[in-house]
């Protein structure tokens, strides 16, 4: 039996609205149209979720953080699912959508708390409609997924958006996430960031098809989209986006990408990868193109392009001063928030590490 | 007031949750148009709707997993495992993900779950329908568990674990399914959920029980008379977090505690009762904490299943054992 | 003025604790900015960048490449400040490092001792290295940290349980202790439930001395509280008034040998079949020396305490000790040695409910004699209150029994264990007595002395005795000896 190969192929396969050398092509599905202002602000989100991702990777190599995943690569991915995001849907990140959090509106300094350790994340889900980074490896689709089932009991027109990688995409619970969105009609979109490597294996030791047609086995349609096309990307989410909300159920995207970075700060591509194969994508950079579509069509100059980058600046700024001023937590904070309604066992240990640590001649901290 | 089965009084439980909360969902295999495998859900779909009363796929890890998502959208899930040994598919999702949701969130996010686990043997069963793995969850910050023993306790203690903000793993005692009892409706809850009952008070030794073991020791107690022994039995009722001031002054009464359960002794909850109870009442025990529990076996075949169990010999062995010191 | 930095190597990767330095891309003084990046690094797990934490001029690199460093120690330093004025003339301008830093890469700028130009502390050492933020296997202490006074109470753990006695403090010489200790070692654990220990504990019943009556001789409630009470465990001891229970069958009653009556059987066995005895006897006029008992009774010094013959009894016999030091010995037969001791452990024996029991004072002869009276008076008051704690049983060194309190003149007492001598005080009587040349009534005594012939001879046991009466007889010795 032939096993189709799961590289992308050419033409209507893989959908692509703007080309890596930033040329504005069509799709017989998908269109988009934007006023010259979006498509700058793409720009600049782009640009500005890349300076995050190098300013956060330079304070973990500083040691101000313990960790860091880094998006490098993958921003046009992130920014366009997370811009056809609207202010009532709910996203479900993994631990490397910092991308999606700052397109719905997330200071990327509360991203970093869990990073430095001195929180588990603790920021308020609610506010912007962007759950807690989840490091289980596929959890977060079943979280989407009943979330999903609650808008549909609540009559809501919100949708949620479930994001995970190709490694994910191996996990029971998100092939679980597929069988329950697909049996309730859920809306809810599985945005699968393909970035062909999970840690050092890469798509082959996860699948012997091309993931977007794993959906048609659930019952829903799936999609593989250039995932350093931002318009493509956007255009897709949004479609997805709105069959869910119209009652029309799941829809699989495979946004296909690549990791330009290590898995996280602690890995070392270089033991599994060839330096080529980083050269190939460094030509499909997400940015560049978007860069190129912008300064061919007349759309931006060099002064919009230098004021993006002291924006960037400023907002690097920002995230090294709001890093380093996070405060440390009271060792006794450790019993807070075990339990909405208390516990009676953790009263009295919280008051037994109280009296121990008073009982020392200096404070620990 | 009416007499009715530990199973039907879990049934009027959560009809009577369903009722006051629309926010109550129910969610198993087989709890709609079936009514459960022990028929605790009977009825519910015909009179609550398929949409909150939900018949899901076969995948344990997805009922829960999904339970979290809906609990993060306001609801309040009761999920259905259908027997002890088929939560572990969702063992992930509920140490993983249940039971530190509030506290990564730093008390954003409620996630009022109930999941409800008909638990334990005696019921003659093939493998993986008669365990009792409350040790696991006990051991799980993050998580409350509890265990009904008897049809008054079943029908408030259902729906006080679906009102608390917090998860709670409620186990069932599935053997007692069919016990009866008058329950009160009108009377209100008798306690809070955290706890503990003096099922029968005494003054020789303490028997600390919960679920299915609970009935044993209270026969096991009645035994005891005809030797002259005045037997304590306390129900713990919550068995994370435990209602150690119960416990304890029971224990300081009678000064002798032997711990019955059905759990594999080792390592067990049997075993952080006893410690508890050995820091707490060092000089008041005339005897060790004794423990009465599973053997650590896998659960053994249904014919011999008699030999494994806590029963009232063995009880009252353990008994004889304490009061020889 | 100049603002000096320091970046210390971070950990890297999770748990790391060292990195080798490949390749410096900054030199001293280069103007360096944020993030650019200034040296290459390999760890257990990748090579890796690192971009630099400041912006300024580097003033110092610490290590050369190849070097592996551990995470935490300083590797660059960088004046942020470099258009400040230095205020300590010692701060090495760039130049001047780079020299330095050609030469071997590592200068000697001396800015902050210990941080430039000496090499990082390691990890472990006394001084805290910070390893930054959520970064390297923390590094255990190595020493306690100072807890403030009386932190750690006994675990009030049972509320409905009494408080703890307080310890009491006990003059115990440093041989004494030694003593005790050897002897706890050797002691058989005692069996008793926790709610009787906690009993003995409040009650001041010391479980070691007593006998259990429980099921595998574990010490019952009762055991505990008849201790308390007076020693009832015990009912022989003062069983010769009382009413004996015997077997109308028999006609007999059967005693257990246990406690202290056990105790007691075993040490004089021990005693009387290792030690060779020879028991030496003298007769005294001892009227002088009562007549000094009533004088004293009389003075202000002792108006508090109660002054009897034995304060006499015992003050002639530390002096006789003196005079005499072998008697005051320990035959060590695993040594082989004989251990002659430089100070007094005055036992008394003791009549006591619960039977025979020879507490001592330590360290006696440095006590004036008001304190030595008050140490006797209450030495008495505690045994016959059945509270002698071990302790006061052990490490004595002579012995004084005083049979005299029972109306009898004499006796052949066995030794103490360990000791090698003991001094019999029989009754004092109006006896006739030839004083002076005339027959008179006078009160006259019996002394007797027991020693381990091992190590006292015929000689100097009655050097010894001889000594002890003279000074009964005549007090004025005390102060001619003393």
């Amino acid at each position: 039996m032939a096993v189709q190969s799961v590289q992308p192929s050419e033409g209507p396969e893989l959908v692509q609205l703007l080309t890596p050398e930033g040329e504005r092509v069509e799709h017989p599905d998908y269109t988009l149209e934007l006023s010259v202002d979006q498509y700058r602000e793409l720009y600049r989100d782009l640009v500005m979720v890349r300076r995050i991702d190098t300013e956060a990777t330079a304070l973990q190599r500083q040691g101000e953080l313990g960790l860091w995943a880094s998006l490098l690569g993958q921003e046009a991915a992130q920014v366009g699912a997370g811009r056809a995001l609207q202010s009532q849907d709910f996203a479900f990140p993994t631990y490397r959508e910092h991308g999606v959090a700052y397109c719905k509106g997330v200071d990327p300094v509360t991203l970093l708390g869990l990073f430095r350790g001195v929180n588990q994340g603790g920021w308020n889900p609610y506010d912007k409609g962007f759950q807690l980074y989840t490091i289980v490896i596929g959890s977060q689709t079943l979280h989407a997924t009943g979330y999903a089932m609650g808008l549909q009991r609540d009559g809501s027109d919100g949708a949620v958006m479930a994001f995970f990688g190709d490694g994910a995409s191996s996990q029971g619970d998100v092939n679980e996430a597929f069988v329950w969105s697909s049996v309730f009609q859920a809306p809810v979109v599985f945005f699968c960031q393909n970035n062909q490597w999970a840690i050092s294996e890469p798509l082959e030791r996860q699948s012997r098809i091309p993931l977007y047609q794993r959906a048609q086995g659930f019952g829903f349609p799936g999609v593989r989209v250039d995932g350093n096309d931002v318009l493509a990307v956007l255009a897709v989410a949004r479609d997805a986006l709105t069959r869910a909300r119209e009652g029309s159920g799941p829809t699989l995207i495979e946004a296909f990408t690549y990791r330009m970075g290590p898995h996280t700060t602690s890995d070392d591509p270089t033991r599994y990868r060839l330096a080529a194969e980083l050269e190939t994508w460094k030509l499909k950079d997400p940015i560049e193109r978007m860069k190129a579509y912008l300064s061919r069509g007349g759309m931006a100059d060099g002064d919009f392009f230098a004021q993006i980058d002291g924006e960037a600046d400023a907002l690097a700024a920002h995230i090294r001063e709001g890093c380093l001023t996070l405060p440390d937590p009271d060792p006794i904070s450790l019993f807070d928030h075990v339990y909405a309604g208390g516990s009676s066992l953790l009263d009295e240990e919280r008051e037994q590490l109280a009296s121990y640590l008073s009982s020392f001649e200096e404070a620990v901290h | 007031m009416a007499t009715l089965t530990l199973g039907k009084a879990l049934n009027e439980g959560l009809r009577k949750a369903l009722e006051d909360d629309p926010k109550v969902l129910i969610m198993g295999e087989d709890v709609g148009r079936l009514g459960g495998v022990f028929r605790v859900t009977d009825g519910l779909q015909k009179d609550f709707g398929e949409d909150r009363v939900i018949d899901t796929p076969l995948a344990e890890s997805g009922i829960v997993g999904t339970a979290v998502g809906l609990a993060i959208r306001g609801f309040r899930p009761v999920c259905e495992i259908q027997f002890d040994g088929f939560v572990f598919p969702a063992f992930d999702q509920i140490v993983s993900q249940v039971a530190k949701m509030h506290y990564r969130s730093a008390g954003h996010v409620k996630l009022p779950i109930t999941i409800r686990i008909p638990f334990g043997g005696g019921i003659g069963a093939v493998e993986h329908h008669s365990e009792s793995p409350e040790s696991y969850f006990c051991h799980t910050p993050g998580l409350k568990v509890v265990a009904c023993s008897n049809p008054l306790d079943a029908y408030w203690m259902v729906q006080q674990a679906v009102a608390s903000d917090d998860p709670v793993v409620f186990f069932e005692p599935k053997r007692r399914y069919w016990d009866k009892a008058d329950v009160d409706a009108a009377a209100g809850a008798p306690r809070s959920l955290w706890q503990a009952n003096v099922a029968r008070t005494g003054s020789t030794a303490t028997l600390i029980t919960y679920g299915p073991s609970v009935k044993t020791c209270l026969e096991a107690a009645n035994a005891a008379e005809s030797d002259g022994h005045d037997l304590e039995v306390v129900d713990l009722r919550a068995l994370s977090p435990i209602d150690w001031d119960t416990v304890i002054a029971s224990v300081q009464k009678t000064g002798r505690a032997i711990v019955v359960a059905e759990t594999p002794v080792y390592a067990s909850l049997a075993a952080e009762v006893a410690a508890r109870i050995t820091e707490r009442c060092f000089y008041t025990l005339e005897a060790p904490v004794l423990r009465v529990c599973g053997f650590s076996t896998p659960y053994p075949t249904s014919r011999i299943e008699e030999d494994y169990l806590p029963d009232l010999d063995r009880i009252l062995d353990a008994v004889d054992r304490s009061l020889a010191f | 003025m100049p603002t000096f930095k320091d970046f210390k190597l971070p950990d890297l990767g999770e748990g790391l604790t060292e990195g080798e330095i490949l390749k410096w891309l900054v030199q001293p003084g280069d103007d360096v900015k944020l993030n650019q990046p200034i040296v290459e690094v390999e760890t257990a797990k990748a090579a890796v960048e690192i971009p630099s934490p400041y912006a300024g001029i580097v003033s110092a690199l610490h290590h050369s490449e190849g070097d592996t460093v551990d995470v935490g120690s300083p590797i660059i330093t960088f004046d942020v400040d470099p258009s400040g004025t230095a205020t300590d003339a010692g701060i090495a301008a760039p130049a001047q490092t780079k020299v330095a830093a050609q030469a071997d890469m590592v200068p000697q700028v001396p800015h902050e001792p210990g941080m430039i130009g000496s090499p990082a502390p390691k990890a472990g050492s006394e001084e805290k290295i910070e390893v930054l933020v959520g970064s390297g296997p923390k590094s255990g202490k190595l020493t306690r940290r100072p807890r403030k006074v009386a932190a750690v109470e006994p675990a009030a753990s049972e509320p409905a349980a009494g408080a703890a006695p307080k310890p009491q403090p006990a003059r115990v010489s440093a041989a004494g202790v030694g003593a005790r200790a050897a002897a706890l070692a050797t002691e058989v654990h005692v069996l008793a439930k926790p709610p009787v220990r906690k009993l003995a504990r409040d009650l001041g019943v010391d479980l070691r001395v007593i006998s259990g009556t429980g099921p595998s001789g574990t010490i019952t409630r009762a055991d505990v509280e008849s201790a308390a009470d007076g020693g009832a465990p015990e009912p022989v001891a003062a069983a010769p008034r009382r009413a004996v229970d015997f077997d109308p069958a028999t006609r007999e009653q059967r005693i257990p040998i246990k406690g202290v009556r056990k105790m007691m059987a075993s040490a004089m066995v021990d005693s009387a079949f290792t030690a060779p005895h020879v028991t030496i006897f003298t007769t005294v006029d001892v009227t002088p020396m009562m007549e000094l008992v009533e004088r004293l009774r009389g003075t202000k010094d002792f108006a508090d305490v109660r002054v009897s013959p034995l304060l006499i009894v015992a003050k002639a016999l530390l002096l006789a000790v003196r005079r005499n030091p072998l008697i005051n010995s320990t035959w060590d037969d695993a040594a082989q040695e004989i251990v002659v001791k430089d100070y007094v452990n005055l036992g008394i024996a003791a009549a006591t409910p619960r039977g025979l029991i020879v507490p001592n004072i330590k360290d006696v002869d440095a006590l004036t004699l008001p304190e030595l009276a008050g140490e006797l008076q209450q030495l008495v008051a505690t045994a016959r209150d059945g509270r002698t704690a071990p302790a006061d049983m052990q490490g004595g060194t002579i012995t004084i029994t005083n049979v005299g309190v029972f109306g009898v003149d004499n006796g052949t007492p066995i030794l103490n264990p360990g000791e090698s001598a003991i001094l019999c005080f029989g009754a004092v009587r109006d006896m006739p007595w030839v004083h002076e040349g005339q027959i008179a009534v006078r009160k006259v005594t019996q002394l007797s002395l027991s020693f381990d012939h091992r190590i006292v001879d015929g000689q100097l046991g009655s050097q010894f005795i001889a000594d002890v009466a003279a000074l009964m007889a005549d007090p004025t010795l005390f102060l001619a000896w003393s």
